[in-house]
């Protein structure tokens, strides 16, 4: 697990990539940055500000941002569109009753003139949980299809267990990568 | 919060006026070819009350925690005093730390390098950390980072994961026998101007002195 594990697979022509992690307060966001670098997760406090992770293995570099996602703080998450290569937008998906809202966020996200090239992951977090959404009920309360402005991919995963974090990042970056290498 | 508030905030009538002050650069420090003899700063060009409240370095392999130091909260006192090391910071100023390891210290292959700060009540635009790593006045290491923008009242974490540098047997072992002589800088700006300096300085030899 972890970033290490990533990057050794992908080719290495890029100096740099941007990872921008952002959803609702309490969607794991936090958790999930812990637990894909080999942290502890039992006493994470919401995110008053940003966590950053950065990677360097062979002068390439790998920077993770994750953002608080309070609703004081999401009118500051402009402040961190610059460069971004990649958004990782993360579900509560048993938190039915905020899905709406969740999905409002989301695409008004994705109209961002500076986010207008980043790959989109969507990590449907927290399937571990009873109740949680799948994601072909998350793909419709989210309005998934809507989006055709973004190379996009829903996740299910769980920052408690594990499940599919490594997988989603990996598809992430690769298909990052992949882009970065047909512009060159 | 509208974007006109913010930018009337990102010129705080408190800021002293950088044309009375010599301003340091990120281009002067990364010329330095070794460690400073004094700080590059006064403690009060901080003016963004940035405050560093947690150091912490883990090893990816293991997952242990080397070195770990918390200050206190004192705002809300929920933050829980974590001092594994209390011995190891100068009382004297909050400006340096030193670090005392075992030479297998030397042999991690990944290691983990978390700071977290919290930010006053102005948002800081462009911040960014230069910290150059010497032993004696070989430069070891360059670690340049912006972290950009940091949201008022903020508390942020930032943890470097990276490959220790594979240092020849003999370098290795002059940096064992001579502790404290591997020094740390730590610069940083706010908008290419240098607010904090904070210095470092580490041993080796933790386990093996008589």
């Amino acid at each position: 697990m972890g970033f290490l594990t990533v990057l050794k697979k992908i080719k290495q022509k890029e100096k740099e990539i941007r990872i921008l992690m952002l959803g609702l307060d309490n969607a794991g966001k936090t958790t999930i940055l812990k637990r894909f670098n080999g942290e502890p997760i039992d006493t994470i406090s919401p995110t008053l500000g940003f966590n950053i992770k950065t990677l360097e293995h062979k002068g390439f570099k790998l920077n993770m941002w994750d953002v608080g996602g309070q609703k004081s703080l999401r009118s500051y998450w402009r402040n961190y569109f610059e460069c971004t290569d990649g958004l990782i937008w993360v579900v509560d998906s048993a938190d039915r009753r905020r899905l709406e809202d969740c999905m409002k966020e989301l695409h008004s996200l994705l109209l961002e003139e500076r986010l207008a090239g980043a790959t989109l992951l969507i990590f449907a977090n927290k399937q571990d949980l009873p109740g949680a959404f799948n994601i072909e009920q998350l793909k419709e309360v989210l309005e998934l299809e809507r989006i055709k402005t973004h190379h996009w991919k829903i996740v299910p995963c769980s920052a408690i267990t594990g499940e599919n974090l490594l997988e989603g990042i990996e598809w992430l970056v690769s298909d990052i990568a992949a882009r970065i290498f047909t512009l060159d | 919060m509208s974007v006109l508030r913010e930018n009337r905030e990102n010129i705080p009538k408190s800021l002293p006026s950088s044309e009375t002050k010599n301003v340091i650069t990120p281009e002067d420090v990364l010329r330095l070819p070794k460690i400073t003899d004094s700080y590059l700063c006064d403690p009060d060009a901080n003016v963004y009350e940035i405050d560093f409240t947690r150091f912490k370095i883990r090893d990816l392999d293991s997952g242990a925690i080397l070195f770990e130091i918390a200050k206190p909260l004192n705002v809300d006192g929920s933050a829980e005093i974590n001092c594994e090391n209390d011995e190891s910071i100068d009382p004297n100023s909050g400006r340096f730390v030193r670090y005392q390891f075992t030479p297998q210290f030397l042999k991690l292959k990944t290691v983990g390098a978390t700071v977290e700060f919290t930010v006053g009540s102005h948002p800081v635009n462009r911040f960014r950390m230069i910290e150059r790593h010497f032993f004696r006045d070989k430069l070891l290491k360059t670690f340049d980072f912006e972290f950009g923008f940091c949201i008022p009242y903020s508390r942020n974490t930032c943890e470097h994961i990276y490959e220790f540098p594979s240092l020849p047997q003999d370098l290795v072992n002059e940096m064992i026998a001579n502790p404290f002589e591997t020094r740390s800088d730590s610069f940083y700006f706010v908008d290419d101007s240098l607010i904090m300096h904070n210095k470092a300085d580490y041993a080796y030899n933790g386990g093996i002195q008589t």
